[in-house]
């Protein structure tokens, strides 16, 4: 255990330790937080874990030069194989991917997650980026976890203003919490051992649901230690 | 007759409110050269089609030259952050967003490539995009009776795609990731590559296993060196990232178009029919 980490790296920690070995793990558009998690878990306890991106290169060596970009041509030149978007979506329509990492903007108790607009679809006060994959992976993907790293009243609704999709959503990783979605709902999985369960509350404008409080690991020293050799340019921090 | 033409001449062929298809994905190997020459000649009503986005389809909306946008995602990277003209565009009713999947797009323009009229889509099963939007239906499977998605194929009239090297015919290659744009040239009814390079067709024949478009399908080429600048072309050129920096701070159209007559002798450069 270490208490000298900052919340990127803890929500890098918290992800890699959801991966599990052999698993087929699919990053889109700006994901450098899960990619990094995702070679952090490589290089831990899941070394046989199958990294899919979007350029198509299949289990990059390195991802030291995604300084902008995790869709860029590095992660094909770095890699062991060829294996682009469309073969991925097409493999996940086949039930064989198992985790996509997606975005969103707001997120309901019910499981829907916003991509799309704030307001009306047709005008929208707000035009958002698009769900890129998520209306298509969240639904076949066996487990889809999102990132989010804002964790207030505006992005934790009661309602969600356009449901862009739902589905297999497994775990929702915010700078406060980890939540899970169980029996058609959003449920409180663990809060971060630097946050009360009234400032989750606070932040979250449905009610949460948990049995008893549980706390999310501490990354460890060990986890630091390889966070600094895999993401020497602290990539997963440039949503912070 | 010769298929190369001058970025000029290539641009002038394409129709006000034509369809067209963006090669390249986000800030990588976009066809900018071409898009930067759709401004200078004031095109209109363009409906553009890509998986993702980004400052292809938000330069072309800062200059009002588009009318719709079918995409599953248009936006910057991260570090960039969110596209604003292609919001404002939307935001006030001058563009129809045409929010798709990325996989929505990747069937529909499968569609196009096998000239069907729709594509079946396994994964699109929820929410809201499948009610709001009449380019998806759900029907009954006439085999199965079980619900199934349809996607409305998508024609491009003209496919743009910017390419490492291609020799006079057209035979082309991408080096690195090739994103959908093997799927758009096969989808388009026109194909218009620009090319940092062309080569002579006998020292292309030596690479011939690599050839990602073949010629036959590709109706003209541009020599267009540095044409994805400022976004990313693999192993030629990196993000010119003060370049997206100071774009992205313009408010006016002036602005704009100032900035992009900075790449006029750039973007004209490949007019002559040489081999380099």
């Amino acid at each position: 255990m270490s208490t000298d980490y900052r919340i990127s790296d803890l929500m890098t920690c918290v992800i890699a330790n959801l991966l599990k070995d052999r698993e087929t793990v699919f990053h889109g558009v700006s994901s450098q937080l899960p990619m990094v998690a995702m070679h952090l878990a490589k290089n831990m306890h899941a070394p046989n874990l199958v990294h899919l991106n979007i350029p198509g290169g299949v289990n990059p060596s390195s991802i030291k030069q995604s300084s902008f970009s995790s869709a860029g041509a590095d992660l094909v030149d770095k890699s062991e194989s060829y294996f682009p978007l469309d073969e991925i979506f097409d493999l996940s329509m086949r039930g064989k991917l198992d985790v996509a990492f997606l975005g969103g903007i707001q997120f309901d108790i019910n499981g829907n997650v916003n991509a799309s607009v704030i307001g009306d679809y047709n005008k929208p006060k707000v035009r958002l980026p698009g769900g890129a994959g998520s209306a298509v992976l969240i639904p076949t993907a066996k487990k889809a976890i999102i990132w989010r790293t804002k964790h207030d009243k505006r992005t934790f609704v009661k309602e969600v203003d356009f449901k862009t999709t739902r589905g297999n959503l497994w775990k929702i990783v915010t700078p406060l919490c980890v939540f899970v979605y169980k029996n058609g709902q959003l449920q409180l999985d663990s809060i971060h051992p630097h946050t009360t369960i009234e400032e989750v509350q606070e932040n979250t404008a449905f009610p949460l649901i948990y049995d008893h409080i549980t706390y999310t690991e501490l990354p460890t020293k060990a986890q630091l230690q390889k966070l600094k050799i895999i993401d020497p340019y602290d990539y997963r921090s440039v949503e912070f | 007759m010769s298929k190369q033409l001058t970025l000029q001449e290539a641009v002038s062929s394409v129709a006000n409110g034509s369809r067209l298809a963006l090669g390249g994905n986000v800030l990588h190997r976009a066809p900018m050269a071409f898009v930067r020459e759709l401004t200078r000649q004031k095109k209109k009503d363009l409906k553009l089609v890509k998986t993702a986005g980004a400052h292809d389809i938000d330069l072309l909306c800062a200059v009002d030259a588009v009318s719709v946008v079918d995409a599953g995602f248009v936006s910057y990277e991260t570090v960039y952050g969110l596209p604003p003209h292609y919001r404002n565009s939307v935001q006030t009713g001058k563009v129809k967003a045409n929010e798709h999947a990325c996989y929505t797009v990747i069937s529909a323009l499968r569609g196009a490539s096998t000239n069907v009229p729709f594509m079946p889509v396994n994964g699109l099963k929820y929410g809201d995009l499948i009610d709001k939007n009449d380019y998806f239906l759900v029907v009954e499977d006439p085999f199965t009776k079980e619900p199934v998605t349809l996607v409305r194929s998508i024609f491009p009239d003209v496919a743009i795609i910017h390419v490492h090297a291609c020799d006079e015919e057209g035979n082309a290659i991408i080096e690195g990731p090739k994103y959908e744009d093997i799927l758009m040239s096969r989808a388009a009814e026109r194909v218009i590559i620009t090319t940092e390079q062309i080569l002579p067709s006998h020292a292309m024949k030596q690479y011939k296993d690599r050839i990602d478009i073949p010629g036959f399908l590709v109706s003209n080429i541009v020599k267009a060196p540095n044409g994805a600048k400022p976004t990313a072309c693999y192993k030629k050129y990196d993000v010119d990232e003060k370049a997206l920096r100071s774009f992205l701070k313009f408010k006016t159209q002036d602005e704009i178009y100032q900035w992009v007559d900075q790449y006029s002798n750039s973007d004209h450069s490949g007019k002559r029919r040489t081999f380099a």
